[in-house]
């Protein structure tokens, strides 16, 4: 298929992907804020975090914005100038789309276009002040809505992997952010209140558990992981969840291993004379390093080091199928940094210039 | 149907046209209302759905037949006009038309000379805008040899009409509209200099910024083919390649809507890097079909338009069927003095431009708005003409701002498809209607709708 239409393709799958983790992010974490004990900022500080925008909403906002929950989802649904906020994801997956509008199906592009519609016109924002649970529902099952058909009414071929392929490399990417920051915040919170037991939240089981169960809800993996686990909620298992359970769709292994399968039925690994050769390897090298450390005893003050190898692998490759397959000018790829103590340097999510346009 | 049922049908049918992206855009260059800024200061463009009215306008099987085979004798002496200005040039040896008018043309391409185009067709889609006069009798207003568009809106318009009306339609023993992909995708195919059975056709569009864009994309979706932008293009050792995911593969036949002067650097603007350099020497090889060939705005041009009648005599040897809206042009002494007398009746039109811009309705136009008229015409003759405003005919239109259905000025705009075996004409068309009372602006640029267009069937023998 044509490079620019794969870019197109590859783009509009991950900016679906990304609206619809952060609608549930937000949505989980509203709710999170009733029960948990958590100080304001240790609820929404993550959130700014595993999207890299914490800097910009600080220079826009000031540090004690962070603690405010409703300034912090107006900043990551609405703001003009977050590149990362949702409803610019959406008109961005839309953008997209309607660049490709004779590849993608009418179905998925209706979808798309009334949800953008909806948001643009203004409908949106009111929703989202009268019925704050209705509108992240309503993006969630729209974008949902979009990816279920395009497996259900378009080819099965090559614009439906790249669609695919996008999808999964944002979703590993974001699972990996969103796991390592709320870790780190979570081992935060455990510090403080060991070193002072008079702190709101300190370390009974009952508080962790909650936190680790909103995580889990933030992954939508909240009921998949009962049927495995049986109710036994700890950090360990919870990160082991997240990152390895092969069956899980949100799941680290599992990203990694479909979207190997879609590259690699995009260019298959045999055809030497195709471009994308060593974009293949290297997933084909990630998937198989987290299939070796999934049977390793998971020590979580190793999980950090562990999710910044997957942030910046996923953001490597992604620039290597841009670089490859999309046509994309060639950009430096960003050097892996060492595992470092908390808090963790995540990279803002990897984006196309092209595609932004 | 009562009139609250029809507004109700009215509302659903742009209520489906908006969800649907069935939109054009609108540049936000100051010629239409920019709707705001992106955050990185660029003017953002405006997408607005075609206003649509669901009453149909009719057009008998009688009616249809005339138009029909005096569309397609237009276009037959058209197309024979290019191939003879790209070619001995006998029309201008023999002073049927002024030579320097056709020389001089701004779509005058010398690069041409010579070529013949694969598959020898020239207008693979030619769009004729007509009129109805007071008499009743149809009359062209203009011919688009180039990128015309609008088709879409055709198809559309009838998807939606049978959603909202179905069992209007089914009762009034219209003619099908849907197959004009399908007969494209042939005429396309027709011409490749390639087997049709392994020609890759490609539809070219400047991209999603286009005000066309919708229809680019229509087109390319429901023929199946894909839809490149220049960039996507490259030309090695004279034949055009696309460049895909697995490297390049070979093109045959482009569909191209964007403009001739952006097709290759290398011919036409080189101070631009829009294009593909190279195309047009794979065209001239032969090893490239272009839709519509280059070179046919010397027969679209509005200076040109006066002659038609007269290249119908002079090279199919028959009467023109279809009567013209008598012409003015400007770069002939007589008559531009004519013009200037009386621009005040007059409607003047700058030959190279389109979509209602760079006119003058000398009727409706002040003092001031004439004098600056005069005075361009003075200054450049050959970029005018005029022409008398011919009464346009009316069709009942729902009043978007009211609930009633008044009259509305409307034009018609037929297809003609022309591939290696012949002509092939779009039952229909697309009928512009002015929406605003009074005015005989039909433009989508200039706050024009359309409607849905049906040619009735022929009515059945009657029983003996």
């Amino acid at each position: 298929m044509i490079s620019r239409v794969a870019d197109h393709c590859f783009w509009f799958g991950r900016y679906l992907e990304r609206a619809e983790s952060t609608a549930r992010v937000l949505a989980v974490t509203q709710h999170h804020v009733l029960d948990a004990e958590l100080t304001p900022p240790e609820h929404w500080r993550p959130l700014l975090t595993a999207s890299g925008q914490e800097p910009h909403f600080v220079e826009q906002f000031g540090a004690e914005a962070v603690g405010d929950g409703d300034a912090v989802q107006r900043y990551l649904c609405f703001d003009e100038d977050n590149t990362a906020s949702m409803q610019r994801a959406i008109a961005a997956a839309r953008d997209n789309a309607r660049s490709i509008r004779e590849v993608i199906s009418l179905e998925v592009w209706e979808t798309v276009n009334e949800l953008h519609l909806w948001l643009d016109r203004g409908q949106g924002a009111t929703d989202w002040t009268l019925n704050r649970h209705g509108f992240y529902r309503r993006i969630r099952q729209a974008v949902q809505l979009a990816l279920g058909l395009t497996q259900s009414t378009m080819l099965h071929d090559t614009p439906l992997d790249f669609i695919w392929l996008g999808v999964l490399l944002e979703r590993m990417g974001q699972t990996a952010r969103i796991l390592d920051v709320h870790h780190v915040a979570f081992t935060r919170a455990a510090q403080a209140a060991k070193a002072d037991p008079t702190t709101l939240g300190a370390t009974h089981q009952v508080i962790e558990t909650a936190r680790w169960l909103a995580l889990l809800r933030a992954c939508s993996g909240g009921e998949p992981f009962m049927k495995v686990n049986q109710g036994r909620v700890t950090g360990e298992s919870v990160a082991r969840f997240l990152a390895f359970e092969p069956r899980f769709p949100r799941s680290i292994r599992h990203c990694a291993h479909a979207a190997y399968t879609r590259l690699a039925d995009i260019r298959p690994p045999e055809s030497q004379a195709l471009p994308g050769g060593d974009t293949l390897a290297q997933l084909h090298g990630l998937t198989l390093w987290i299939a070796d450390k999934s049977q390793e005893h998971l020590d979580l003050s190793s999980l950090h080091g562990m999710l910044v190898r997957v942030v910046d692998e996923t953001a490597a490759i992604c620039d290597g199928i841009g670089r490859d397959l999309l046509g994309n000018v060639t950009r430096p790829t960003p050097s892996v940094p060492p595992p470092a103590a908390a808090p963790p340097q995540i990279s803002a999510p990897a984006r196309s210039t092209q595609s932004q346009s | 149907m009562s009139l609250r049922d029809f507004a109700r049908a009215q509302q659903l049918a742009e209520i489906a046209l908006l969800n649907q992206g069935v939109t054009f855009s609108v540049y936000a260059d100051g010629r239409g209302k920019s709707l705001g800024q992106l955050a990185d200061g660029k003017s953002r463009q405006l997408e607005k759905i075609f206003p649509f009215c669901l009453v149909p306008r009719l057009i008998s099987a009688a009616d249809w037949h005339h138009l029909e085979r005096g569309l397609i004798q237009r276009v037959h002496a058209l197309s024979l006009f290019v191939d003879d200005v790209y070619g001995e040039q006998r029309i201008l040896a023999e002073g049927v038309i002024p030579r320097e008018l056709v020389l001089g043309a701004a779509h005058y391409i010398p690069f041409l000379k010579g070529l013949k185009p694969p598959g020898g067709v020239r207008i693979h889609i030619a769009g004729v805008d007509l009129i109805r006069d007071p008499q009743g009798r149809f009359r062209v207003l203009e011919d688009n040899l180039r990128t015309p568009s609008g088709v879409s809106y055709v198809l559309e318009n009838r998807l939606i009409t049978k959603r909202v009306v179905p069992q209007l339609l089914d009762q009034s023993r219209v003619r099908r509209v849907d197959d004009y992909p399908n007969r494209l995708a042939d005429t396309l195919r027709s011409v490749s200099p390639s087997f049709p059975g392994t020609t890759s056709a490609v539809l070219l569009t400047p991209g999603p910024y286009n005000s066309a864009y919708f229809e680019h994309s229509f087109l390319a979706r429901s023929m199946g083919v894909e839809l490149v932008q220049a960039a996507d293009l490259f030309v090695d050792q004279d034949q055009v390649f696309v460049q895909t995911t697995r490297g390049p593969r070979r093109v045959h036949v482009i569909y191209r809507r964007t403009d001739e002067a952006f097709l290759d650097p290398e011919v036409f603007r080189p101070d631009s890097m829009l294009g593909v350099p190279g195309l047009m020497r794979a065209y001239a090889a032969g090893n490239v079909a272009l839709a519509n060939a280059p070179g046919n705005g010397v027969a679209d041009d509005k200076a040109i338009y006066p002659f038609v009648p007269e290249m119908i005599r002079y090279y199919l040897a028959e009467e023109p069927i279809l009567e013209q809206v008598p012409t003015y042009v400007c770069a002939r002494d007589e008559d531009r003095r004519y013009v200037l007398d009386h621009l005040p009746e007059l409607v003047v039109k700058a030959v190279d431009e389109a979509g209602g811009y760079g006119m003058l309705m000398g009727p409706e136009s002040t003092a001031a708005e004439r004098d600056e008229f005069r005075a361009r015409i003075e200054q450049s003759p050959r970029r005018y003409i005029a022409q008398p405003r011919i009464e346009l005919s009316a069709a009942p239109t729902w009043d978007p701002t009211g609930t009633e259905i008044m009259a509305r000025r409307v034009d018609l705009r037929p297809y003609v498809l022309t591939g290696r075996d012949g002509p092939w004409v779009l039952p229909g068309g697309l009928t512009r209607v002015a929406l605003r009372p009074g005015s005989y602006v039909v433009n989508s640029s200039q706050g024009g709708g359309s409607k849905d267009t049906w040619v009735l069937k022929d009515a059945p023998e009657p029983r003996p």
